[in-house]
């Protein structure tokens, strides 16, 4: 696909996402108003920009990563308008802030190439550490950076600008910079990583202290789940890790023994805390908990069997009915008003854009590029799985956002951010 | 606003979504397509001729399918070369593009001065290393 195809489909996403607002103001009896051409300039700007830094800083990237993103995020904002247009407004603006962020991001690797964050591989460790330690700060008191909880949840920051505050989820930011440690510390540690002089009757067995870094890892993500209660973000963390060592080492023992530990610690952390407790009864049971936890998952399921084949009309349905419907469950939203065409549309683009990740993944020669392109893959694809399949009910639901669709600012700027990398990564490997 | 015409304007957008994911799934397949097939300057020849070696420099054959180099006989091509392994490394032409791919040989492949672990896409002037050989994709 040549840059103008790349460009014409961007301009293709803004009348879509236009298009889709005038939907839902139509059917809310309202008319033509300038929210329509604010969205379609806004997206425009958005994905435009990008397009322009990526075309002067890295011509040589993959073009097929910004219009599957641009499709979500279309989507997105024509949903989030239906349920709640001044949240709508506020995502316009993050998208934005978000887009000039990967603008930004680009132009740095332009002159700085990616390789140079791995001399400051500790410096990454410490930073994201510090971003995950953040929202444990107190609530109330004179810093002006505060921790807050939301949902049971403790992943929120709060600063205090003096006029205005401002929150997000420094997780988000956190899982990238993650990604971009391991894949510099397995690029080094690859080989040894792979060696497997151990045998056990069939099965070759990799020496134990080569489980270390992914014991280490396992106890932090589950730091994770018992300081923040955030089930989502820990499970992530984890996977993302043994998707790498996997990518690295191709060896798929790390999968299993990894799989092992995530059910251990989520069995364990079934018996300790009372949120988790919540969510498995509310996907075993939704109908049994209907006042109660599984409310939200019950509502879900109304919702989405009243969406047949193309969907009740933007703004004609009932979304409003769940809870956090433009948030965590802005899937069952657009399958209720948009239907099953609608939801296949958005996991095609989901897919496409992960097969597009992996491809970039791929085709990578140099070792740190090749498993931060995996990790950064990984990362999208599972939250994607992990948040779908919440909706769906196929595993528990995980508090954590459909990437690029739900609204949420630190979320998006994370995804554009790793859409810049992966774009990075290409352009480098072409040159 | 008539319930028709919603209806209506909803299966457009539906319609369009559908539109553009196609339009994205081509050209992802198009741009897939020019890996293999890049034409114009980066085409990789496919005559690959030795520039050094103790005894055979000037030697030059062309690769058309798949071409396996090494020490021994059995090889399409025979190096002499102490340092290459009995079956070294193979080249395959396919729709003009010219890959090596190193059989596990003991002192390794090197394309421009680099030792290759993966199947690795030749352009034309690049130089191929076999112990102390060296030839060069023309």
């Amino acid at each position: 696909m040549t840059r103008t195809v790349e460009g014409g489909l961007l301009t293709g996403a803004a009348v879509l996402a236009a298009f889709g607002v005038t939907l839902v103001n139509l059917a809310g009896g309202g008319s033509l108003d300038a929210r329509v051409g604010l969205t379609f300039v806004v997206m425009l700007l958005a994905f435009g920009g990008v397009h322009l830094a990526i075309r002067r800083w890295a011509p040589s990237a993959s073009n097929a990563l910004l219009p599957p993103a641009a499709l979500l995020t279309a989507l997105g904002l024509a949903e989030i308008h239906r349920l709640d247009p001044a949240r709508a407004a506020l995502q316009q603006w993050w998208l934005l802030i978000a887009a000039g962020l990967a603008v930004g991001m680009l132009r740095i690797f332009a002159t700085t190439r990616l390789d140079t964050i791995r001399r400051y591989r500790n410096l990454l460790l410490a930073g994201a550490l510090v971003l995950l330690v953040l929202p444990l700060l107190p609530s109330s008191g004179p810093i002006p950076i505060k921790g807050l909880e939301a949902n049971g949840s403790r992943l929120w920051v709060l600063i205090d600008l003096g006029i205005t505050e401002m929150r997000f989820q420094p997780g988000e930011i956190a899982k990238l910079i993650v990604v971009l440690f391991l894949a510099s510390y397995l690029a080094e540690r690859q080989s040894s990583l792979a060696d497997r002089p151990r045998k056990v009757g069939p099965f070759h067995l990799p020496e134990p202290r080569q489980l270390f870094p992914l014991v280490l890892v396992w106890a932090a993500s589950l730091g994770v789940l018992v300081g923040q209660r955030d089930l989502g973000a820990s499970l992530l963390l984890f996977g993302a890790f043994v998707g790498m060592l996997y990518t690295a080492t191709g060896r798929p023992a790390y999968l299993a023994v990894g799989g092992l530990l995530a059910v251990g610690g989520g069995f364990a952390a079934y018996r300790v805390f009372d949120h988790v407790v919540r969510r498995v009864e509310a996907w075993i049971s939704p109908f049994e908990h209907f006042e109660g936890s599984g409310y939200q998952v019950a509502q879900a399921w109304f919702g989405m069997g009243t969406g047949s084949l193309s969907g009740s009309g933007l703004g004609l349905g009932r979304p409003d009915l769940i809870p956090n419907a433009d948030t965590d469950f802005i899937f069952a939203a657009i399958a209720e008003e948009l239907g099953f065409a609608g939801s296949i549309a958005v996991i095609a683009a989901f897919a496409m854009l992960v097969a597009v990740g992996f491809g970039i993944a791929l085709r990578s020669r140099d070792r740190f590029r090749k498993l931060t392109a995996a990790g950064l893959t990984w990362v999208f694809a599972l939250q994607t799985l992990l948040i779908l399949g919440g909706v769906l009910r196929l595993v528990p639901l995980t508090g954590i956002t459909l990437p690029f669709v739900s609204y949420g600012g630190s979320s998006l700027v994370g995804n554009f951010l790793l859409v810049g990398l992966l774009a990075r990564i290409s352009h480098e490997e072409q040159t | 606003m008539p319930e028709l015409i919603l209806t209506l304007l909803r299966l457009i957008f539906l319609a369009l979504v559908y539109l553009f994911i196609w339009q994205v799934a081509r050209a992802i397949a198009r741009h897939l397509g020019l890996g293999r097939s890049e034409g114009g300057s980066r085409r990789a020849g496919n005559r690959v001729v030795v520039v050094r070696s103790d005894s055979q420099a000037g030697l030059a054959f062309a690769v058309n399918g798949a071409t396996v180099i090494g020490r021994s006989d059995q090889a399409d091509v025979k190096l002499e070369d102490p340092y290459a392994s009995e079956f070294h490394l193979r080249l395959v032409s396919q729709e003009g593009a010219l890959t090596v791919s190193d059989l596990g040989s003991t002192n390794g492949t090197y394309v421009n001065g680099r030792r290759i672990t993966t199947p690795t896409a030749l352009q034309r002037g690049d130089a191929l290393q076999v112990g102390k050989t060296v030839m060069e994709v023309r």
